[in-house]
């Protein structure tokens, strides 16, 4: 088992003449919640696709627990903003659905019933508890159509989280809801980190780990414990969007209001270190190598 | 006002109305010719048709050799042509249209194939059946399954293209799926009402590839009748065999309709 949840080495992403991504390197540990910030067309989605492994960088490597990313694999969760549930099922079968793919064989499903009934009724048992703990126990028999995107976005975090995977990736999961429903689903991540503080004092290896894209600084600071700005404003921009800020956020508690005063600081500091054309920076500045953060974590 | 609700029951009476009118309508028709040509048979009388229909119910042949009555003779040869046909065209043209859908290698060499050929009428491909298959049972069956198989195909590989989407195939490998998984749980799963309504829409161009072929070279079957009791005017069993096959493409909706209902809950059009 690898030290770390994801490691990026030396990551560009070229399209065409046009570079993308320049030299991302990027280590991300168990437990950790990271948010990645950057303005628009600055390559974040292109380094999620590159994370699951559906668009290989050009250059550079990507582990996920030590394991060479080629291609999607259970290893790597994700959570797109429009919820992709499969609409031919329910919520549980939804949520359900990894673990049937993952512990019974397609053959077992026609030839081995009663085997694969009987797991299925585990795997079912499971999926109602998963949601019960995202609150929607109320709806595991409801199809996507019959849900609301708030329930949708629940059913989706809870089919990733189930198969516990090495980390998993949001892709402005968020971006598609409103205020209300955005808080709850943020507070629900906020519950995710709690649990792995618990299982860190435990010594367990905590089972959330996280990268999260997101357009709302807010929402990045308060939900993360570790915001990544992507930006091509930096002295070295011409070749690419490149990393220059890497942080750690506060932590807040689920049970803590919600008191955005707390990181205007940070909010400011984010925003002229990432969005700001016109502050060209050094970028070493703003970024706080893995090692620190590993040690921050640790602390934590 | 446009598309102004109306209660259900006045619904129910004008749809009544509207079956009444037509079949008061034809009784007025056919009474009116009838007193021009009291031997006319184009427009039958209902008691005509009545006569008509005890007649394709009646045993054929001799009374001491009786042969089953025409109607079952050629219901059973039409039908099975098309089951055998429908069933063939339908398996090939959903596993050649997944496959496209899923793999682009596929796609690439046989989209515009399936494009072109799925433009030729298949009537006009007879005279080809013909040379290739002759012109028994399996040109029948081989006109029907031909005839909805290129564009059935072409349906059914949109529906995968369009209906199942990159990211619902990346998470499946995500939750572990493999290919043969993300095929059948995934893609077959997700298309198999457009399956069902292709096939429910496929039943009408079907009847008409292979009633075609009956008039032309059957020697049973609905077209093969319909052809020959029209050549002699015998329109009371003409009609009792055109009402049939309407009757035959209701049913096929009802039911195909009803299996998508129980298969897929969760599908609304």
């Amino acid at each position: 088992m690898s030290e770390f949840a994801l490691e990026i080495k030396a990551l560009s992403h070229v399209f065409g003449k046009f570079r993308v991504l320049d030299n991302i390197n990027l280590q991300v540990l168990p437990g950790q919640i990271v948010a990645v910030v950057g303005p628009s067309g600055c390559g974040k989605s292109t380094l999620l696709k590159a994370i699951l492994g559906t668009d290989p960088p050009t250059q550079g490597d990507i582990f996920t627990d030590g394991v060479p990313v080629r291609g999607p694999t259970r290893n790597v969760g994700i959570v797109y903003q429009n919820y992709t549930l499969y609409d031919f099922l329910s919520a549980e079968h939804n949520v359900s659905f990894g673990l049937k793919l993952d512990e019974t064989s397609f053959w077992m499903r026609f030839f081995g019933l009663p085997a694969y009934m009987a797991k299925r009724r585990q795997h079912l048992q499971k999926s109602r508890n998963f949601l019960e703990q995202v609150g929607l126990s109320d709806a595991c028999g409801k199809y996507p159509r019959e849900m609301s995107g708030g329930m949708k976005q629940r059913v989706a975090v809870a089919q990733a989280f189930i198969m516990r995977p090495k980390i998993v990736l949001l892709d402005e999961p968020f971006g598609a809801l409103d205020e209300a429903m955005r808080e709850d689903l943020q507070l629900m991540l906020l519950r995710f980190y709690q649990e792995n503080l618990i299982a860190k004092r435990e010594g367990r290896r905590p089972e959330y780990t996280i990268l999260m894209v997101t357009h709302e600084l807010n929402e990045a600071i308060y939900v993360a414990d570790r915001v990544i700005g992507l930006s091509r404003f930096h002295t070295h921009g011409g070749q690419g969007a490149a990393i220059v800020y890497d942080r750690p956020c506060p932590v807040f508690h689920p049970d803590d209001p919600r008191d955005f005063s707390k990181f205007v600081e940070q909010r400011e500091e984010l925003r002229k270190a990432v969005f700001d054309e016109k502050y060209v920076k050094d970028r070493d500045k703003y970024v706080t190598f893995w090692n620190e953060l590993g040690a921050l974590a640790a602390q934590k | 006002m446009i598309r102004l609700a109306i209660p259900l029951w006045l619904f129910w009476l004008l749809a009544i109305g509207g079956v009444v009118t037509l079949l008061g309508s034809y009784e007025r028709i056919s009474a009116r010719q009838t007193r021009i040509n009291e031997l006319q048979t184009t427009i039958p009388s209902f008691e005509k048709l009545g006569e008509g229909l005890k007649q394709i119910f009646r045993p054929q042949g001799l009374p001491e050799n009786p042969k089953p009555p025409m109607f079952w003779v050629d219901m059973r040869a039409t039908l099975w042509r098309l089951a055998v046909g429908m069933g063939v065209g339908v398996a090939a043209s959903v596993f050649v249209g997944v496959l496209m859908g899923a793999y682009r290698w596929i796609e690439a060499p046989l989209s515009p194939i399936v494009m072109f050929l799925s433009k030729i009428p298949p009537t006009a491909m007879m005279p080809i059946y013909f040379a290739l298959v002759g012109t028994d049972q399996k040109m029948f069956t081989s006109m029907v399954a031909l005839g909805i198989f290129f564009s059935m195909t072409q349906s059914i590989y949109k529906a995968v293209r369009q209906d199942v989407s990159d990211e619902a195939i990346n998470k499946a490998y995500t939750l572990g799926a493999s290919e043969i998984e993300i095929i059948y749980e995934v893609i077959w799963k997700q298309i198999l009402p457009k399956i069902i309504d292709n096939v429910r829409l496929q039943i009408g161009p079907a009847m008409v590839f292979l009633l075609a072929a009956e008039m032309v070279v059957g020697s049973a079957g609905l077209g093969y009748q319909i052809r020959m009791q029209s050549r002699i005017l015998n329109m009371s069993v003409v009609y009792v065999y055109l009402a049939t096959l309407a009757f035959i493409g209701l049913v096929a909706e009802w039911a195909l309709v009803t299996l998508r209902r129980k298969l897929c809950p969760w599908y609304v059009d």
